[in-house]
């Protein structure tokens, strides 16, 4: 089974010509940070409230990236909310150095598990670009079928399958994968299923802050 | 947590006393899969004693909810405190799991 901030790559990539959806970076550091948090509570490793983000087994759980993230929390005295959590590591993910960002993280293991093949690209002769095709497309597929199979019933959802789709939501990535109408029509399903990962909550919420800030930002600025 | 089972009828209660969280949490989880692994998939949950709820706490609900469900019956919820309803209603877990004021009134709505 793949990790959330595995999935969620996926689901940004085009599969076609393996080059990423536009995303801002202040909205993908969030969401991938996010996707770690969730990864962390679905492992038993911390567990939330409203109020404060906890550990609750200091247990590595063998995914390197998931365990630096649950001793970085670990190390930190006092407590935190999943919101403050959320920014902290979302500005440690802005300023880390390219091979120890998620991104960077979680392209390397779906290439070493056989998901994305790896192709370097030379423009111009001088300036190299790296794309990541998928090599079959199922397990796009399987997520995208997951998703719809929640999206467009009203049977109660797996908890997965929640926390997936306010990750995929977060990224504005329902956009491409359905139309309007479609979107229009499952909106009040999108809507109940947002609120229910209280990590997804609070991540949703941090990237429609920054994305609020920076909209004020640039209309001060023109 | 203390996790106590009595059979009302067709039903099963099931009466939560503590906190449901990352620790407890899958002690519920494995009480509801055993419930409906022998075919009882009418289950109602007195948390009248269930002081806190965290999201570990809400996951099992769900999947203890949609574990009913797909047997062909229905989980219910009883008696919440005023902390956990406030973080259900937040989440919008009222508006997926049945609530009601009592567990006989839950009971009921499992006829």
């Amino acid at each position: 089974m793949l990790t959330f901030y595995e999935e969620i790559m996926v689901l940004l990539l085009h599969d076609e010509n393996g080059t990423f959806l536009p995303v801002s970076e202040h909205t993908l550091n969030r969401a991938l940070t996010g996707a770690v948090l969730m990864d962390l509570a679905f492992a038993n490793r911390i567990d939330t409230d409203p109020e404060q983000l906890v550990i609750i087994d200091t247990t590595p759980t063998g995914d390197s990236l998931l365990d630096r993230t649950l001793a970085r929390i670990a190390g930190e005295k006092g407590t935190a909310d999943s919101r403050a959590w959320i920014e902290t590591l979302s500005a440690e993910e802005a300023s880390a150095s390219h091979d120890a960002t998620i991104r960077a993280t979680a392209l390397e293991k779906l290439v070493e598990r056989g998901v994305l093949k790896r192709q370097e690209e030379k423009f111009l002769w001088v300036f190299r670009s790296r794309r990541y095709p998928t090599i079959d497309g199922k397990v796009e597929q399987e997520a995208k079928k997951r998703i719809s199979d929640v999206l467009f019933s009203d049977e109660i959802p797996d908890p997965r399958d929640v926390a997936l789709i306010c990750l995929v939501d977060s990224c504005n990535i329902l956009r491409t994968i359905y139309s309007k109408r479609e979107i229009d029509r499952v909106e009040p399903r999108i809507e109940q299923l947002r609120k229910m990962d209280l990590i997804g909550r609070e991540m949703a919420g941090a990237i429609a802050d920054i994305e609020r800030a920076i909209a004020i930002a640039a209309a001060h600025t023109f | 947590m203390d996790i106590a089972e009595r059979t009302e009828g067709a039903a099963v209660v099931v009466s939560l006393n503590g906190r449901l969280d990352g620790v407890t949490a899958p002690n519920l989880e494995a009480t509801i899969a055993g419930i409906v692994e022998r075919g009882d998939v009418r289950v109602a949950l007195d948390c009248a004693e269930m002081g806190y709820v965290s999201s570990a706490g809400l996951r099992v609900l769900l999947v203890s909810a949609r574990k009913c469900q797909q047997g062909g019956g229905k989980l219910t919820v009883a008696a919440l405190q005023p902390d956990c309803r406030s973080v259900m209603e937040m989440s919008g877990f009222l508006a997926i799991i049945e609530c009601h004021d009592t567990s006989e009134a839950a009971i009921a709505a499992l006829a």
